[in-house]
């Protein structure tokens, strides 16, 4: 499903070029255009995409490559090496840590899945037994408490927020503050929609970040996004502590490069994905098994190491 | 490359191996700027073979031909060919057939419909018209809630009849209604879907069936990538494809081009969705308020993308 498309270019392109009698630097570089062209048609910025190109060619060793190495096994495993690179922030995931309380805080552009993903994560972790609840500290957006109370009731999660407090950062800490001395493990808050072209609506976002300090501030980018999403997630990094990102909307048609290049903007590992608009669309998400499957290589660890 | 072909300028007929580099590096500019890649592709190709053959003037190198060529051909795809004033074509369908407006508004999920259709509700009420909206989003948590604070806040009537209702009879029941009571026109809004899930578009198919609206706006995000073109062709295509037998078969008249606040000078988007199905962009949003909607400016687009 995800990415599958991109996934099968790269592999055909690798495929032609080990046909080829003599792999020499042109043939190489052709593997690459195609391979660069199968990466812009899913989003990934183009900057990246040069640089994948740049990496791949310099990491290529024509001479030993004439002196007979496994050429199409040195190539597969450079490009394979550089799309983790391009995958993988080399962060780990922000530890939970159980019998505390964890205050999770939910950022993003407008319209993202951001409140969709927060109710989602809570049932993911209640599922798996974890003391949770959520906090909507969205005063802006019409209809945004009944969306967040409405969803949190059908997963009979505790809830906290307000249809007349105009103040998210005060809502924000009211609803931690009563989460903790019930002694919830996980405290989710839910934000308003923002970018980074509005400064106050940043100013907004670090001032509750302060307030409620969050154990992890979850990115959430709609898998759609084009070449805007590294600026944007650029952006939320360097005004709040992100530690995770959240990737939606998967089930749709989109490749998700853009939302991949988040990853980059941010420094932050994807950790779980959004398949669909009902509680239980979410899926943890691991780098390398999913980079593996994308190349329809199986477990790509021998690979990597080459 | 502009100083080499400088040289060469007057003396001979482009061809395509003069035109490459240049053209290349206008698609990845364009592709940059988030225009789809196919879309770049296409409209180079399409400015290289107008300029294959030509011979240059004196003064101008490839470079600044293959721009001034690009310039024209996205300024004449951007300038809408049809009318796009809903207000003078819903004033006439009102005084004409005396019943009130109609307008669908659909695409994916979280690209702004509920608010863009508050945005227009606002406008034509500016104008002195009396619009009603219908919550026919009956699936997504809070959509009718969201509605009914718009209602409220812009003192427009809202016909709802909660949620996990058909959303064509919703719409039904609501057009009957405002009619009964005057009003000039009814805004629809409608549940996000994903271009491919076939039930929910079959739905959508229906409601348009059912309620023969006026016009059917596209709402699309400017931060889309390239799934911009396979959004807009798969819901235009939809909506006649799925349609119950024997309906009439109907089209998107018109794209909303959302979160233009969000995009800095990468406006591509604009370029993917106008390409996709030839339909106009009726009106662009620019923010959160109901002012932030805007009538499409092509010549600054077209200057932020060659810029
Ligand atoms: N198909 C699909 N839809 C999703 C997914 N995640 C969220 N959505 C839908 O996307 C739309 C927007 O989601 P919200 O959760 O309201 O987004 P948000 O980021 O909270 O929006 P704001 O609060 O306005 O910024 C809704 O229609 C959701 O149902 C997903 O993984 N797949
Ligand atoms: N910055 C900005 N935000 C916008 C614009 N238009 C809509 N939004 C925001 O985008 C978010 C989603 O808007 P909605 O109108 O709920 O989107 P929708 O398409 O109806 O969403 P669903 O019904 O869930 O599919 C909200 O937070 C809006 O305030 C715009 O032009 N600029
Ligand atoms: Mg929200
Ligand atoms: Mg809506």
């Amino acid at each position: 499903m995800v990415l599958g498309d991109l996934g099968k270019r790269i592999n055909r392109a690798i495929r032609l070029m080990s046909d080829a009698t003599v792999i020499d630097e042109a043939v190489v570089k052709e593997m690459l255009n195609e391979i660069a062209k199968a990466l812009l048609e899913a989003d990934v910025n183009i900057k990246y995409v040069a640089q994948l190109k740049n990496r791949v060619l310099n990491r290529v060793k024509f001479e030993e490559l004439a002196a007979g190495v496994n050429k199409r096994k040195m190539i597969q495993g450079a490009v394979v090496d550089e799309l983790c690179a391009l995958l993988d922030s080399g962060r780990d995931p922000v530890p939970l840590k159980k019998g505390k309380p964890n205050v999770i805080m939910f950022v993003g552009l407008q319209g993202n899945g951001k409140t969709t993903s927060c109710v989602k994560y809570a049932h993911y972790h209640q599922r798996k037994g974890w003391k949770t609840a959520l906090v909507c500290a969205d005063t802006f957006r019409a209809g945004a408490f009944d969306q967040l109370k409405q969803n949190a009731t059908k997963a009979r999660i505790p809830f906290y927020g307000s249809y007349t407090e105009t103040d998210p950062v005060k809502l924000a800490i009211e609803g931690v503050n009563r989460f903790k001395l019930d002694k919830f493990e996980l405290i989710i808050v839910d934000t308003s929609g923002r970018h980074k072209q509005e400064k106050a609506l940043f100013e907004e976002m670090e001032q509750m970040s302060e307030a409620v300090n969050p154990n992890d501030v979850i990115f959430v980018m709609d898998s759609s996004i084009g070449q805007a999403a590294e600026d944007q997630a650029k952006a939320f990094r360097s005004s709040v502590s992100v530690g995770s990102v959240i990737v939606t909307k998967l089930d749709g048609h989109a490749k998700g490069g853009g939302a991949l290049s988040a990853v980059s903007g941010t420094g932050s590992p994807i950790t779980f994905i959004g398949i669909g608009e009902h509680m239980t669309d979410f899926e943890p998400f691991n780098t390398q098994s999913f980079v593996g499957r994308l190349l329809g290589l199986g477990d790509i660890s021998g690979l990597m190491n080459m | 490359v502009m100083s080499f072909f400088k040289g060469l300028a007057g003396i001979k007929e482009l061809t395509k191996e003069d035109l490459a580099p240049a053209l290349q590096k206008l698609q990845d500019q364009l592709v940059g700027k988030n225009v789809a890649v196919n879309i770049a592709e296409q409209l180079c190709n399409s400015v290289g073979a107008s300029l294959e053959g030509i011979k240059p003037g004196s003064f101008s190198s490839v470079s600044r031909l293959v721009r001034s060529a690009m310039t024209d051909a996205l300024t004449r795809l951007l300038t809408p060919k049809q009318s796009i004033d809903i207000l003078s074509q819903a004033k006439s369908v009102k005084k004409n057939e005396k019943r009130p407006f109609v307008v669908v508004f659909c695409g994916v999920n979280g690209v702004g419909k509920s608010t863009s259709l508050a945005k227009v509700c606002f406008y034509l009420q500016q104008q002195g018209l009396v619009v009603h909206l219908a919550a026919c989003d009956t699936f997504r948590s809070g959509a009718v809630e969201q509605l009914r604070t718009h209602a409220r806040c812009l003192k427009a009537e809202l016909h709802e009849q909660g949620y996990n209702k058909d959303a064509a009879s919703v719409a039904k029941y609501a057009i009957t209604t405002a009619a009964k009571s005057n009003a000039d026109v009814v805004l629809i809004d409608t549940a996000g879907r994903m271009q491919d899930n076939e039930p929910l578009m079959r739905s959508l198919a229906k409601l348009i069936s059912v309620n023969s609206p006026d016009r059917i706006f596209f709402v699309g995000e400017a931060l889309v990538g390239n799934d911009a073109v396979d959004q807009l062709t798969k819901f235009d295509s939809a909506i006649s494809t799925l349609a119950p037998p024997q309906s009439v078969p109907r089209h998107v008249d018109g794209i909303i081009l959302t979160k233009f606040d969000t995009i800095d000078d990468k406006v591509g988007a604009a370029v993917s969705m106008v390409y996709a199905t030839g339909q106009p962009i009726v009106f662009v949003g620019v923010g959160q308020t109901y002012m932030d909607l805007r009538k499409v400016n092509s010549k600054a687009l077209v200057n932020a993308l060659l810029k």
